[in-house]
């Protein structure tokens, strides 16, 4: 049955010179689970919108929305609340209430139903979730994932057909989105609820989805299985990049054959194209660095409180001069903890600090943050005070004492080179999460830091967002910035990084360059290595598997397996 | 502390609004030091073992004040004790500063067990009954509130870390301040949006809006609510008859102590000790289950 049917819809904000949505149609079947994607701004999150008349935007519309047969403008207040259910991306901004049982009900208690009722929904609810330890707690104790998911059941109890999720795992970290993501596919095969889902990040939600709705500038561009949309999507299409890594590869190679979507498609594929062999293994052992250490940590300990355990345990980390060196690892290791030291916003208890050669205790009065080192914190918002970004800039300047007209110089000089000149005159919250992102580096700049430390830089940011920090980052680095870099996504770390290392248990392990890194390592590594790594051990990023496979297509078959 | 906070709010509140009206306005000493006895058993099953060395330094240093200071500026009496700069320092003044003493320190114990007791969501269902939409909006802002602090230390750290206003001058604290606090307000608002959306998206303002509570009442709650209320009323009785009656000024007045005195200061008691007796009992009640494990 058909529960979602658009016809030419078009939607324009107000004032807008453009449509935002223009002649959108599709259907969706009841128990289809649909992905929605395409670059940033392409509409996706207004179509969504549209959707839920509740939150629709104000602006010029036209075309036809059908919810089960109904035009949308027909139907009944009290059903369009209770059956269509909406999901935003901040777990922590759209939890209304204090306590977990009241956020379960809230949604019943606005529909009107009674205790008795409600009390047994919500019970059922916790459970399927697994969330009854959770009933009674704060809301605020819980962690980003638990929030989320919280958000999730909250409209769950409402028992809706239709499920509306705006990018949900944003401002997840990888396992709690992994979490995220099988809970929804959960909640599809066995409730046969219909899901349609806005996300950048596709590795996993491609393979699992029954249709993927492709936008393009206002436009559908594609609307058909992930294998057919992977398959038709031109392999030059920017789209390209936030595609799983087994579909990038195979678009890549261009060999004829099914498009495959999971690692375990990807390696069968290359399997019936390559001949097997002994994997690989040929990275360059040597690894050529300045001498000069930037940073530096030796045996630090770190705890937050005297009667809390320690955080940091003997940690030892050294980061050369104009170094680009990633530090990865589970969630609440200490990797920000680790940052925080570095930056001397924590002190160590225990252990040396050395920042440009020197101990960090020498750095006094903020010199510290003059000159020598920045820190981009995890939300950039925070790095913001002002309404608008020039004024903001020009305060950190003020503040620095630097003379009038060599402050717009500078502001001019760092806003070209980051390309936000557009966005100087802008409210900060105004901006996309990767402009935010640049922004703060920016300011970050006019601090003149000889090392920058980052924290999670590409959290939230779609692929097209990464490949422009990406440019940012290694722009920086030519001019002989050393960056340290906290992350969780493994694929950005191996793009970039020239060194990589694991945070575990208070301390660095195994720094090494991300092809030996990622080679060693059986699960915390890239899609694509895992898909390529019986061929090819140091295959890391798809572009190097595609090099791979290129190289081993040249050659005679059954030499697959020589290095050159 | 588990047995009597588990009781329909209601009946906690009614139970409270008892204690506090007695101790707070009968002077009697039997009453009033029942009632200290009381709150200092309390708060003793209130407070996890080890962590109640600070607040006894406190509340003794309480006791002294209120109880010092009474007799110096107070020169009511009959028994000068000594002159002090001319003035009379008398015995009743003494004992009436002690007595008072008792009752501040006494009431104050009182209010801490109320707070442990009474939790935010107790209070809400409460005082939301009368006005759902300010129970709301107290539920929503401590909500709001730990997340607020939480943005505000990432602000300020933020602008740490960028050396801004990091000099130890007042000024520049006051400023750095008030720039962080402007931006919290712009968060807020920001936050405020994505709240209503949610909020919208689950139906607010749909008409005939109900409440939901955890909170169930029991027998065991009518039965609690039915002693305090008889409890209260015979000390209330007993006052009204001037069976405790206890004058401090000017001469201190025998301790009234006829068989209805006994049986007020009795009720008294047994109201005064009653989340202690609940717990004794939940207690012996407990290791009997365990036996049977």
């Amino acid at each position: 049955m058909e529960i979602l049917h658009l016809e030419n819809v078009s939607f324009r904000y107000p004032k807008a010179a453009v449509n935002a949505l223009d002649g959108v149609s599709f259907s969706v079947q009841s128990g289809e689970f649909v992905v929605v994607c395409g670059a940033s701004g392409c509409g996706k999150t207004t179509l969504l919108r549209l959707l839920k008349r509740a939150l629709a935007p104000a602006g010029e519309r036209s075309g036809e929305i059908c919810y089960r047969g109904t035009a949308q403008s027909a139907l009944p207040e009290r059903t369009e609340a209770g059956e269509i259910g909406y999901v935003l991306q901040n777990p922590d901004s759209q939890i209304v209430t204090d306590k977990v049982w009241h956020e379960l009900a809230f949604g019943l208690e606005n529909l009107g139903l009674p205790t008795e009722v409600i009390r047994r929904r919500v019970g059922e609810m916790a459970s399927y979730f697994g969330i009854q330890e959770l009933f009674r707690s704060d809301t605020d104790a819980l962690s980003g994932g638990q929030k989320q998911l919280l958000n999730l059941a909250s409209v769950m109890v409402m028992q809706p057909r239709l499920l509306l999720l705006d990018e949900p795992t944003g401002q997840l970290d990888p396992i709690a989105a992994s979490d995220f993501i099988a809970t929804l596919r959960k909640l599809n095969s066995e409730l046969g609820l219909t899901i349609l889902l806005v996300e950048h990040r596709l590795e996993e939600v491609f393979p699992i989805a029954d249709k993927v709705l492709l936008m393009d500038g206002g436009h559908v561009l594609l609307y058909d299985t992930p294998r057919a949309v992977g398959q038709k999507l031109g392999a030059e299409h920017p789209m390209q990049l936030s595609l799983p890594s087994a579909v990038r590869i195979y678009n890549a190679l261009g060999i004829d054959d099914v498009c495959p979507l999971t690692v375990r498609e990807g390696r069968d594929f290359l399997e019936r194209h390559f001949p097997p062999a002994e994997p690989t293994d040929d990275a360059d052992a040597s690894y050529a660095h300045n001498d000069e250490v930037a940073l530096e940590m030796k045996n630090v300990f770190f705890r937050y409180e005297r009667s809390l355990p320690d955080v940091l345990r003997g940690a030892s980390l050294c980061v050369y001069k104009g170094e680009f060196y990633c530090l990865l690892g589970g969630n609440g290791t200490g990797k920000t903890t680790t940052l925080n030291v570095l930056a001397g916003l924590n002190r160590a208890y225990r252990g040396k600090v050395r920042i440009a050669g020197r101990p960090i205790g020498d750095y006094k009065n903020g010199a510290l943050y003059r000159g020598n080192l920045a820190l981009l914190p995890q939300n950039p918002q925070t790095v913001f005070v002002r309404d608008c970004l020039r004024d903001d800039l020009v305060e950190l300047l003020e503040a620095q004492g630097v003379a009038k007209d060599e402050r717009e110089k500078r502001i001019a000089a760092v806003a070209e080179k980051l390309g936000i000149v557009p966005l100087l005159d802008k409210h900060p919250y105004d901006l996309s999460g990767g402009e935010q992102q640049k922004c703060a580096i920016a300011k970050m700049l006019l601090l003149e830091p000889k090392i920058l430390l980052l924290d999670e830089p590409t959290k939230g940011l779609d692929a097209h967002a990464k490949q422009v920090l990406r440019g940012v980052l290694q722009a920086l680095k030519a001019d002989g910035i050393t960056i340290l870099m906290v992350t969780h996504d493994v694929e950005f770390a191996a793009e970039n990084a020239d060194r990589c290392a694991l945070f575990f248990d208070g301390e660095v392990l195994s720094a090494d360059v991300p092809e030996r890194f990622f080679a060693e390592n059986n699960f915390y590594t890239t899609a694509a290595n895992r898909l390529a790594r019986s061929f090819w051990k140091n295959a890391v990023t798809c572009k190097q598997v595609v090099e791979y496979a290129r190289a081993a297509l040249r050659r005679p078959t059954g030499e697959g397996g020589e290095t050159e | 502390m588990k047995a009597f906070a588990n009781y329909h709010p209601a009946v906690l509140l009614l139970y409270f609004l008892s204690v506090l009206l007695v101790g707070m306005f009968i002077t009697n000493p039997v009453i009033q030091l029942t009632m200290l006895l009381g709150a200092v058993l309390f708060c003793i099953m209130c407070t996890p073992s080890g962590r109640s060395a600070g607040g006894i330094a406190f509340y003794v240093s309480m006791f002294l004040l209120v109880a010092v200071t009474n007799p110096l500026f107070s020169h009511n009496g009959v028994t000068p004790l000594f002159y002090l700069n001319g003035n009379p320092v008398t015995l009743e003044a003494f004992v009436y500063g002690a007595a008072i003493a008792v009752m501040v320190v006494g009431v104050m114990l009182w209010c801490r067990c109320y707070s442990a007791v009474m939790t935010s969501d107790k209070f809400l269902y409460l005082f939301g009954r009368a006005i759902p939409k300010l129970a709301l909006v107290l539920s929503m802002a401590l909500r709001f509130i730990p997340m607020f602090k939480r943005q505000l230390h990432k602000v300020s750290r933020a602008q740490k870390a960028m050396g801004l206003y990091s000099s130890k001058s007042l000024v520049d604290k006051f400023r750095s301040a008030l720039r962080v606090f402007l931006a919290m307000i712009s968060w807020s608002l920001e936050n405020a949006i994505d709240t209503s959306a949610s909020m919208k998206a689950r139906g607010y303002g749909l008409p005939g809006r109900t409440r939901f509570s955890l909170f169930r009442f029991r027998a065991a709650d009518g039965v609690l609510a039915a002693v305090s209320v008889l409890l209260l009323g015979l000390t209330l009785v007993g006052t009204a008859a001037g069976a405790t009656a206890f004058d401090y000024y000017p001469r201190i007045s025998e301790l009234p102590l006829t068989p209805f005195a006994v049986a007020v200061y009795a009720a008294f008691g047994v109201l005064s000790f009653l989340p202690f007796i609940i717990e004794i009992r939940e207690a012996f009640v407990w290791k009997y289950y365990i036996s049977k494990m």
